[in-house]
């Protein structure tokens, strides 16, 4: 569904990715794990087109999407959860959720928009009880949900999500991290950057490790929830280069 | 098939997932080992420099000699507190190859022995015998130890005499018999003289491993115990033995491409030989986590074929081993290099290194190494007594270092 490769960012002259190769099926949760600066999130902006890289991206067969805008990746399928969910706070859950199927808004569309909130409703009847709520008012975990059903509102066929778990409750990372498989069961093949790896390894099928812009490790969630040195890197209490001296 | 996502996969797909595992299998060793830090630094090469798989041309080769020198653990890619199993054998010089595998490499194997099982059609329901001789350790291993993860019954390799391992295929209706090529032909000698007829064994396939196996002596054997007869290759010294697979449809043997990449090379130039062209295979490990090998040159000489295969696998297959590129040679499976015999005999022979002259000879399907020493002033005694004892120390030195049946013969000069 998503091919990379040999992906190059820059912030300045700094590199944050350095040749990265990587690809995510259709169906799949596959997960970025990594030490904060390793270059996660830079490769969620690349994919969305918000930083300029070079390299080559496809999707869904051979569609590139080198030079493609943001929004045009919303309308191939492609939606993105950022970091710290950046919800807009003075509007209530329902039109942000609104917000979220603007690029769908036509007299025609609207049945299906309806037929979609109501799905939205289902794996997060929270906000439903929510709706007139002003989105800033909402718990961490409320937020986080919101940001995903906003996303979710533009029908995308590929989910990318940006650290999900940031400073939530862990019984609600759970919770969110349940939704996820849910949606991958529902056919949204999904991307999670997360530094939360022990969850995020929990639900996801497969994993790279990025350590420095480059990955240093890619296998099944699986295996590598039991690797000894992912397990020490990036499962322990504190972080330690993977690639740390002997 | 066992993972007909990896092993049919689409080829396109399929070089995708080489080129992200070989760039983060170069990552981890430029990163870990300073072997191959050195070697990329020493060309003036990135890890920029791989942006394609055939880009793979551009780095260097690591030999058996490179595992020598950085003997013992100087290749390793994790932490000792992360390696769970360390494997020796002799190599080229002086030093022994010491390899490492954690505890994800020895799963990794297990799955590639249960693909190359399942390949040849055993299953649960199988009953395994292996037949192996002692010098033969790593196969007997890993043999053993996947077709216990496959699920199958095992009887795992005993040093019985041939004709009890007979009985005991026979009453134990042993289905598949897992051994070297040179052994099975020796048992189809041995049955001959008990007047063992196939039809009084559950047969149904063998597998023979450890050396090449000739059209001809697949025919013999599957005629014989009137059975199939399935191959497997690998380098059980630094690697290991679910390289590459037979299918059903016995046209060279499927390489695990999904975790090694195999090349052709000349091996007198290091370059690329033509598609399909026969040369040196070179092999680099995609996965491996302890200990990745880049580009090392495996001394077998054979070819790839591009084509196709029945099966339906996309894995590309490679053709018959016919010999090597190096001076090492195989008794009945075990590889051994000259340089290491003639180190060997002159221990022995108490620091006189010997004029000798060896062959490797068939006798009753088995493989003995046959070694003329010429007897000269150093060596020479006129007490038979001592020149027998000089015979059967060598033959049993060479038994306990390599593993091999060797015959001395010590002969007059002149």
């Amino acid at each position: 569904m998503l091919k990379i490769r040999n992906l190059y960012a820059y912030y300045g002259s700094l590199p944050a990715l350095s040749g990265v190769t990587c690809h995510v099926r259709e169906g799949e949760i596959v997960t970025l794990i990594g030490a904060n600066g390793a270059g996660k999130t830079t490769l969620l902006n690349a994919i969305c087109g918000l930083v300029r890289w070079q390299g080559e991206i496809t999707y869904s067969g051979r569609t590139p999407l080198k030079g493609r805008a943001p929004e045009d990746l919303v309308s191939l399928g492609i939606s993105q959860v950022p970091e710290g969910r950046q919800l807009f706070a003075p509007m209530t859950v329902a039109e942000n959720l609104e917000l979220g199927a603007y690029h769908r808004q036509s007299r025609t569309n609207r049945g299906a928009i309806a037929l979609d909130l109501g799905r939205v409703y289902r794996l997060f009847p929270r906000l439903q009880e929510r709706l007139q709520q002003k989105a800033g008012t909402l718990s961490g975990g409320e937020q986080q949900m919101l940001a995903i059903a906003r996303a979710l509102m533009a029908r995308p066929r590929l989910l990318l999500l940006d650290e999900p778990s940031l400073g939530l409750a862990p019984l609600v990372v759970e919770d969110i991290l349940a939704t996820l498989s849910q949606l991958c069961k529902e056919g949204v093949t999904i991307l999670l950057v997360e530094q939360n790896a022990r969850a995020a390894l929990k639900v996801a099928h497969r994993a790279y490790v990025l350590e420095t812009g480059r990955i240093i490790l890619s296998g099944t969630a699986q295996d590598l929830l039991q690797d000894r040195q992912v397990t020490r890197a990036y499962l322990g209490k504190d972080y330690k280069e993977f690639t740390e001296g002997r | 098939m066992r993972q007909p996502e990896f092993e049919a996969m689409d080829r396109e797909e399929l070089e995708l997932l080489q080129l992200e595992r070989l760039q983060s299998t170069l990552t981890r060793a430029f990163r870990q080992v300073k072997f191959y830090r050195r070697q990329l630094e020493g060309l003036g090469l990135g890890l920029d420099a791989i942006r394609e798989l055939k880009d793979i041309s551009r780095l260097p080769f690591t030999t058996r000699e490179d595992l020598s020198e950085n003997y013992p653990y100087g290749l390793f890619a994790v932490p000792l507190r992360d390696i769970v199993r360390i494997l020796s054998s002799p190599g080229t010089t002086e030093k022994p190859l010491v390899v490492g595998y954690a505890a994800q490499d020895v799963k990794l194997w297990l799955e590639l022995l249960a693909r190359l099982y399942t390949a040849a059609g055993v299953g649960r329901e199988d009953i395994v015998q292996l037949i192996l001789p002692p010098g033969l350790a790593n196969w007997r291993r890993d043999l053993q130890a996947g077709a216990e993860y496959l699920g199958a019954s095992v009887i795992p390799a005993a040093t019985l005499n041939f004709a009890k391992e007979l009985m005991v295929m026979r009453d134990y209706k042993t289905s598949v018999l897992v051994t070297t090529p040179s052994l099975a032909r020796h048992l189809l000698t041995v049955m001959d003289r008990l007047n063992l007829s196939p039809v009084e064994l559950s047969l149904k396939k063998a597998l023979l491993v450890a050396a090449p196996l000739p059209g001809e002596v697949r025919q013999e054997i599957e005629a014989g115990f009137q059975i199939k007869v399935a191959t497997a290759y690998g380098i059980t010294e630094v690697m290991g033995p679910g390289l590459a697979f037979s299918c059903e449809f016995n046209q060279g043997v499927h390489f695990s491409e999904d975790h090694f990449y195999p090349e052709i090379i000349d091996p007198d130039t290091g370059l690329s030989v033509w598609p399909g062209e026969l040369g040196e295979l070179v092999i680099t490990t995609l996965s491996t986590v302890a200990f990745p090998l880049v580009r090392f040159r495996s001394g077998d000489r054979a070819r790839l074929l591009q084509e196709p295969c029945a099966c339906g696998r996309t894995l590309v297959r490679l053709g018959e081993i016919s010999g090597r590129v190096d001076a090492i040679f195989s008794v009945g499976g075990i590889k051994v290099h000259p340089d290491q015999l003639k180190l060997l005999l002159t221990e022995v022979l108490g620091g006189h290194a010997p004029s000798c002259r060896w062959q490797v000879n068939t006798e009753d399907g088995l493989e003995v190494l046959d070694i003329d020493i010429n007897l000269d002033e150093a060596i020479f005694s006129d007490e038979v007594k001592a020149l027998e004892g000089l015979g059967r120390r060598a033959r049993r030195h060479l038994q306990d270092h390599l593993g091999i049946n060797a015959r001395i013969t010590l002969k007059e000069v002149g």
